[in-house]
């Protein structure tokens, strides 16, 4: 077991995503040296209460690497404390980024990444090609801070300041993959993205519609035939040879037992996250600049600690309290996921046990494109495994 | 050229006392970036600790090769696939 | 399921200022503020029409008589300030450190008090113990309980069991909530806030409880005209509360607005009101030993198991 410790060192970004569920993001909330320290005292004084094996130090943003004076101060401090304790994570800790890339090549970042090298994952988010990128990556103008948005027309996207330091990263981190987001204006752009980013040298593209309630009508057919083209260029090019896209997986789309499958599937409280302010968060998701329609659950802070009855509705959730009955009998439950801080955020009361149901329809499509995947990619195989027996057996005959 | 050739295989407890020596390893080799010698009570642990854990992850391996009896190379050495306690051999051709 | 079939009482608070006979927020209004006498009316035929038992909560003062005239136009029930005993079905003693007027003899009487005060008046309570026929105590400071007071209270509740001996020996079969309940229990039997019960304020909106009411009359759950509307309103259930569904503390009051107090969700009881339930679930198995040792027997009682826990979240890992 791990435990994924966030810190939220800023809630600006240079971007301003048209799909971001950060709906408070702000250039005020930086987190201070005192903050930091004051967390990270807290969690390692009490060995006893983080018990997990090992630990991620995970930092987010906003764009995390807006702070990378603060970062760099934080994970030398972490580094020496944990040797200074004879803290059991010394032997087994990561630190962990997800970020836009903007700033990835800019000397104080690579210093950092190659202070700590062995220790590092580091996530970029190119969303595909650059029309699909360009389409919802769009550089924050400066009349947003006002609460206006640009014109469509005077709206930069972000892809040429990201693409640019892919190979870079791929080259310091051959193994890492992309997240991409799916929101209703770019399905279109779907599969000729994932084959743009295993062009760019990408092996894992991890891909996830929006949780939230944005799905218009058409969406979901318009998605399920993007990936059916997709499973077929994925196929046909052979690229499922050494790449992947967590669209298709084998096991997903089945019905699920009431008692055996009854895990929920988020992991909100099994984390913890701290702001700028000193608050604790079962998940950056409860924070309030997270949050549409209800206020931040926090679940304590650094100077009094964590409340833990706070943490005990996430640490009693399965799925089946919190899933509606069409949820707990759909015949292609497996692999439809949530996003506990959306369902709270959507939820009709103060709680973390509605499950919401916007993405239904989107699971339902991508569980016929992953259909299709599988019984295309396992007949080919078999045909190739067919033909090759046969040539085996010629080469017999001939023998003979 | 190089050549990789899987040449043994260890038990997942035997991977997980090496992979902790590796974490531990690379932890140390991190921290002595930034530690200074100022600090002396702190830099004299981590040298020792750098000592200690070294001997440890020598002697993982001499009492490895010296069980399984793995084939080797005269200067070639062994890796570890932590995801499979797969054992390769990895030498360079002359 | 027609979960609106479910619904069996509707509780009425006649006055903003009713008098208090579960757990109350701290802010709780003394301010008058009667329900005007048309919402009484409404509510009363609200009820009717779902079929509803009415239980009337009253102030302080005696209310104006076309009041009484119209609640004794339906079968109910009267929660009554002890002042105010004439007709009453359950008494609420205010101020139970003082003398007792006759009318609690016999009585199923409800008083507040936190632990401190249980300690303090224990001969008073005995007092109560020896006149009434039922005695709910509804402790006041379930937030403040810390693991540090078990030995405390596991302490108070043996020597209430103590006089409950000392009554029973006597033929005097008292029920005290905190240690009784649970021997007749063989299932939960709790509150039932939005289950089974709702609460209709003065103002004409609905709530779960008093306490949601007076604490926040924006928490309201519909209104007379629009009727009711709670919203999640299985989360109130048993079935759909992870921890209390594997509990055998059947007596637990399972207060839900405590639960949104200190976990945040209405289903997830705190560490507090697991602990202090088991504390009382426990020493009701005790009581129950000393009742079979003195050769004391009641009607529908029944064994309570040994458990090595106090709050069944402990378990959570093995239902998962």
């Amino acid at each position: 077991m791990e435990k994924s410790i966030t810190f939220i060192v800023t809630k600006d970004c240079q971007l301003a995503c048209k799909y971001c569920y950060l709906v408070g993001k702000n250039t005020k909330e930086r987190m201070s040296w005192e903050v930091a320290k004051g967390a990270i005292d807290y969690i390692l004084d009490r060995e006893d209460e983080f018990r997990e094996e090992s630990v991620i130090w995970d930092f987010i943003g906003g764009e995390p690497f807006l702070e990378i004076d603060l970062i760099d101060k934080i994970c030398d401090y972490l580094k020496t404390e944990m040797f200074r304790r004879n803290h059991h994570w010394f032997n087994s800790y990561r630190f962990s980024f997800s970020t836009n890339g903007i700033n990835y090549h800019t000397e104080k970042v690579q210093r950092f990444i190659e202070k700590n090298r062995s220790h590092l994952s580091i996530g970029i988010t190119i969303d595909g090609t650059q029309r699909k990128h360009d389409l919802n990556r769009i550089w924050k103008a400066p009349e947003m801070e006002q609460g206006l948005q640009p014109k469509p027309e005077e709206e930069r996207g972000s892809y040429n300041d990201v693409v640019r330091n892919i190979p870079l990263w791929l080259y310091q981190f051959p193994e890492e993959s992309t997240k991409v987001t799916i929101s209703s204006a770019d399905i279109p752009y779907i599969c000729e993205s994932v084959l743009h980013l295993y062009g760019l040298g990408i092996k894992e593209v991890n891909i996830n519609c929006v949780f939230e309630d944005v799905w218009k009508d058409g969406d979901d057919v318009l998605f399920e035939e993007q990936l059916t083209e997709l499973a077929d260029a994925i196929i046909d090019g052979k690229w499922y040879e050494e790449h992947a896209c967590s669209f298709f997986q084998e096991h997903i789309g089945k019905p699920m037992d009431r008692e055996r499958d009854n895990q929920n599937w988020c992991g909100a409280g099994m984390m913890l996250a701290v702001d700028a302010a000193g608050m604790f968060y079962p998940c950056t998701r409860f924070a309030q600049y997270s949050l549409r329609s209800k206020p931040a659950w926090i679940i304590g802070n650094i100077r009094d600690g964590i409340d833990q009855n706070k943490l005990r509705p996430f640490l009693t959730l399965d799925r089946c309290t919190q899933s509606n009955e069409e949820c707990i009998n759909c015949e292609v439950a497996s692999g439809c996921a949530w996003c506990q801080g959306e369902n709270f955020d959507a939820a009709d009361t103060h709680t973390v046990y509605q499950r919401s149901t916007a993405i239904c329809k989107m699971h339902k499509a991508r569980v016929r494109a992953n259909n299709y995947y599988w019984n295309k990619l396992f007949r080919k195989l078999e045909l190739q495994e067919y033909e090759e027996q046969r040539r085996k057996s010629n080469r017999k005959a001939c023998d003979i | 050229m190089e050549i990789r050739k899987i040449v043994g295989q260890v038990t997942p407890e035997e991977r997980a006392e090496i992979q902790a020596l590796f974490e531990r390893r690379n932890g140390l080799n991190e921290l002595a970036k930034i530690l200074s010698a100022d600090n002396t009570d702190l830099y004299e642990k981590l040298i020792k600790d750098m000592g200690e854990t070294g001997t440890k992850f020598q002697q993982w391996w001499d009492e490895k090769a010296k069980k399984y009896q793995w084939e080797s190379y005269p200067h070639g050495n062994w890796e570890i696939n932590f995801d499979t306690c797969e054992i390769t051999l990895v030498a360079t051709e002359a | 399921m027609n979960l609106t079939n479910m619904l069996q009482y509707l509780i009425i608070l006649l006055d903003k200022a009713s008098v208090p006979y579960c757990h109350v927020p701290s802010m709780m209004s003394k301010n008058k503020g009667l329900m005007p006498l048309e919402t009484l009316r409404r509510g009363i035929v609200f009820a009717m029409k779902e079929n509803l038992n009415i239980q009337f909560v009253y102030p302080t003062y005696e209310l104006p008589a076309e009041y009484e005239e119209v609640i004794e136009s339906i079968d109910h029930t009267k929660i009554k300030p002890a002042t105010q005993a004439e007709g009453a079905d359950v008494l609420v003693i205010e101020d139970w450190t003082h003398h007792m007027p006759d009318d609690i003899d016999g009585a199923t009487c409800i008083i507040h008090a936190s632990r401190i005060e249980l300690r303090e008046y224990l001969m008073k309570v005995k007092e109560l113990l020896g006149r009434v026929a039922r005695l709910n105590v509804v402790l006041t400071d379930t937030e403040a309980f810390r693991d540090e007071d078990i030995d405390s209270y596991s302490s108070l509740l043996n020597e209430l069991s103590d006089y409950l001996i000392d009554f029973f020996k006597q033929g005097r079969l008292v029920q005290l909530n905190l240690l009784t309940d649970r021997l007749l229990l063989t299932q939960m039997n709790n509150c039932g806030v939005g289950d089974t019960t709702v609460t209709l304020a003065p103002n004409g909106r609905f709530y779960l409880c008093p306490a949601f009411y007076h604490e926040d009359e924006g928490q309201s759950v519909g209104d007379l005209a629009t009727g009711l509307n709670i919203k999640n309103r299985q989360l109130l259930r048993l079935d759909y509360a992870p921890i209390c569904r594997h509990c055998d503390a059947f007596h637990c009051c399972r207060c839900i607005w405590m639960n949104s107090r200190l976990t945040l969700d209405a289903n997830t009881p705190g560490h507090q009101q697991c602990v202090i339930a088991h504390l009382e679930r426990n020493a009701s198995r005790a009581l129950l030993q000393k009742m079979e040792t003195e050769g004391i027997r009641m009607s529908n009682t029944h064994d309570i198991e040994e458990i090595d826990y106090l709050d069944p979240f402990n378990n959570y890992k093995q239902w998962k």
